[in-house]
């Protein structure tokens, strides 16, 4: 996993939080983990494809996401994960990647997404073809938000 | 075909020409792909400086909303015209002067309309300012409550009484002088009271021989789930549940309807102004509302994360976030040659979002150049 990877997504991650929530995002500790990887209540799994393939997976707890969710649908209460709360939280994790794979278009990677999928429960385990994670939290006041990305340059 | 500068190009232009990565003569992209963002990128990066691109096809989808629409408009203003003959000639002391016949008929032909294709119906409703608020009002109303029904799982009977109760909701209007309801600038105190009279109005008008759903949404659509509503501040299940629905349909439409004294919102406000205001309204209602109406509702003029603007043609099923756009303005804010038909939803669009909705004004601004940019196109 190349370093360049981070900051598009951690940039991408902040202004997206920003202009969804209008709340700061700051960056905590960042780690390699190796697949699989644990969950949290709420992830959103977005594939990548093109010059870089993975997968990137957002995890959130479910009193965040469904903060976010309302903040996402004009402040409307949103106490359940129902589907209008799962299109916002899918939405959001759409935003962020596709900030990130701009920001990687401008170093010169050129991808595409796929739609983002929900796996909500508990104790969710995530195992990918790629077997090292790059685990980025963001911490914001709403609670902490978990990227993770696991993606490799594809010289096809 | 025609030539363009690779920085006009938007996603969901075909190519009609190979496109060769310079020097090499290798293909990057062959003709009649569909271009995405990704690829879009990847020509930018060769240093492309034009591309051929085909004139836009119409798939049959388009060909048949092209044959549908002038069909459907038709039915709208016929509708329309019928509810004004109904509502007006509505003798209030003889009861028989209702047409059960009518309106079944009538609200029989916006369930086929509504079932044939909502989306195109919702489009042509938009577009259209009309003379007669009150009538045109009506039939939106009934179209917007049946849709909501239509997601509640409603029976064609229940359709069927709801369009009814949803075109005479305001049936109390009549007792309001026309003068009033047609009023250029802002009641008078005394002409507001007035007006706030129609719900009970319409109930009286209704009372005999009527059912009961009808009636309650005439006489409980100003109501308000919290208590804030008239005529007598009924709460939550105390209001009949028809009357929730056509509330919801009720507010939209007087919003985004052009009216004498005040500027239409856009589709878009009118849903930020309903979710402002939600305490007034039934929730459960209210999230189908959204999935059904969406968050970017159709008519909205919308900008894409990567820059181009278009208008909300179609709602995707349960994903309020991801319509249908008609492109037609490229990232630079250049009007296209001929506007671009884009999915959201599909699976190759997902690095493209919705960033903003056009402002009120700018909204106007564009739609009137799109408007003489394209006249024909829906």
């Amino acid at each position: 996993m190349k370093a360049e990877f981070i900051n598009p997504f951690v940039g991408a991650a902040y202004d997206v939080i920003k202009k969804v929530a209008n709340i700061e995002a700051s960056k905590g500790e960042l780690a390699i983990v190796t697949s699989p990887i644990r969950g949290d209540e709420v992830n959103v799994v977005i594939g990548v494809t093109g010059d870089l393939t993975g997968q990137i997976i957002i995890c959130l707890s479910e009193a965040t996401a469904l903060v976010f969710a309302s903040k996402m649908l004009m402040n409307l209460v949103t106490d359940s994960l129902n589907e209008l709360a799962k299109s916002a939280i899918g939405e959001m994790g759409n935003m962020i990647l596709g900030n990130a794979v701009t920001a990687l278009s401008e170093r010169g990677y050129f991808c595409n997404l796929t739609p983002p999928a929900l796996l909500i429960g508990k104790d969710i385990v995530v195992s990918t073809q790629i077997l090292k994670f790059l685990v980025i939290p963001l911490e914001t006041k709403e609670g902490r938000i978990t990227i993770n990305v696991a993606l490799q340059e594809n010289f096809g | 075909m025609f030539r363009i500068k690779v920085d006009q190009l938007t996603p969901g232009m075909v190519l009609a020409q190979d496109v060769l990565i310079p020097r090499t003569g290798v293909t990057l992209l062959p003709s009649s792909t569909t271009l995405t963002m990704e690829m879009i990128r990847r020509i930018g990066h060769f240093n492309i400086d034009e591309v051929y691109i085909a004139p836009m096809e119409k798939s049959d989808k388009e060909k048949n909303e092209e044959i549908l629409a002038p069909v459907m408009a038709e039915t709208h203003e016929k509708s329309v015209a019928v509810v004004e003959q109904l509502i007006t000639n509505y003798d209030t002391n003889d009861q028989s002067g209702y047409s059960q016949a009518v309106l079944d008929g009538l609200v029989g032909d916006l369930l086929e309309q509504v079932k044939m294709d909502a989306d195109l119906l919702l489009n042509l409703t938009h577009m259209k300012s009309y003379d007669n608020y009150l009538f045109s009002h009506a039939v939106n109303v009934s179209i917007i409550s049946i849709l909501i029904g239509e997601q509640l799982g409603y029976s064609k009977e229940e359709l069927n009484l709801l369009g009814v109760a949803a075109l005479l909701h305001d049936i109390g209007m009549l007792k309001i002088s026309v003068e009033t309801w047609k009023k250029n600038g802002t009641l008078t105190p005394t002409e507001h009271q007035e007006v706030r009279k129609h719900p009970e109005y319409g109930a009286q008008f209704l009372a005999a021989n009527m059912p009961e759903d009808i009636r309650a949404v005439a006489a409980e659509h100003h109501e308000r789930y919290d208590g804030s509503g008239y005529p007598k501040g009924l709460k939550g299940s105390e209001i009949n549940y028809k009357a929730r629905i056509v509330a919801l349909a009720d507010v939209y439409d007087a919003c985004i309807s052009e009216r004498l004294y005040r500027e239409r919102l856009t589709p878009q406000e009118a849903i930020r102004l309903i979710v402002a205001d939600q305490k007034g309204f039934d929730p459960q209602l209210l999230k189908i509302f959204l999935l059904t109406m969406a968050v970017y509702p159709i008519g909205s003029f919308v900008q894409l994360n990567t820059g181009e603007v278009g208008r909300v043609i179609r709602v995707s099923k349960n994903q309020p976030f991801r319509p249908v756009l008609s492109l037609y303005y490229d990232r630079k804010g250049e009007l296209l040659r001929q506007p671009v038909r884009l999915d959201l939803s599909a699976e190759v669009n997902h690095l493209l979002y919705i960033k903003e909705t056009l402002s009120a004004n700018e909204h106007k601004k564009v739609s009137q150049e799109v408007a003489k940019a394209f006249p024909n196109h829906l």
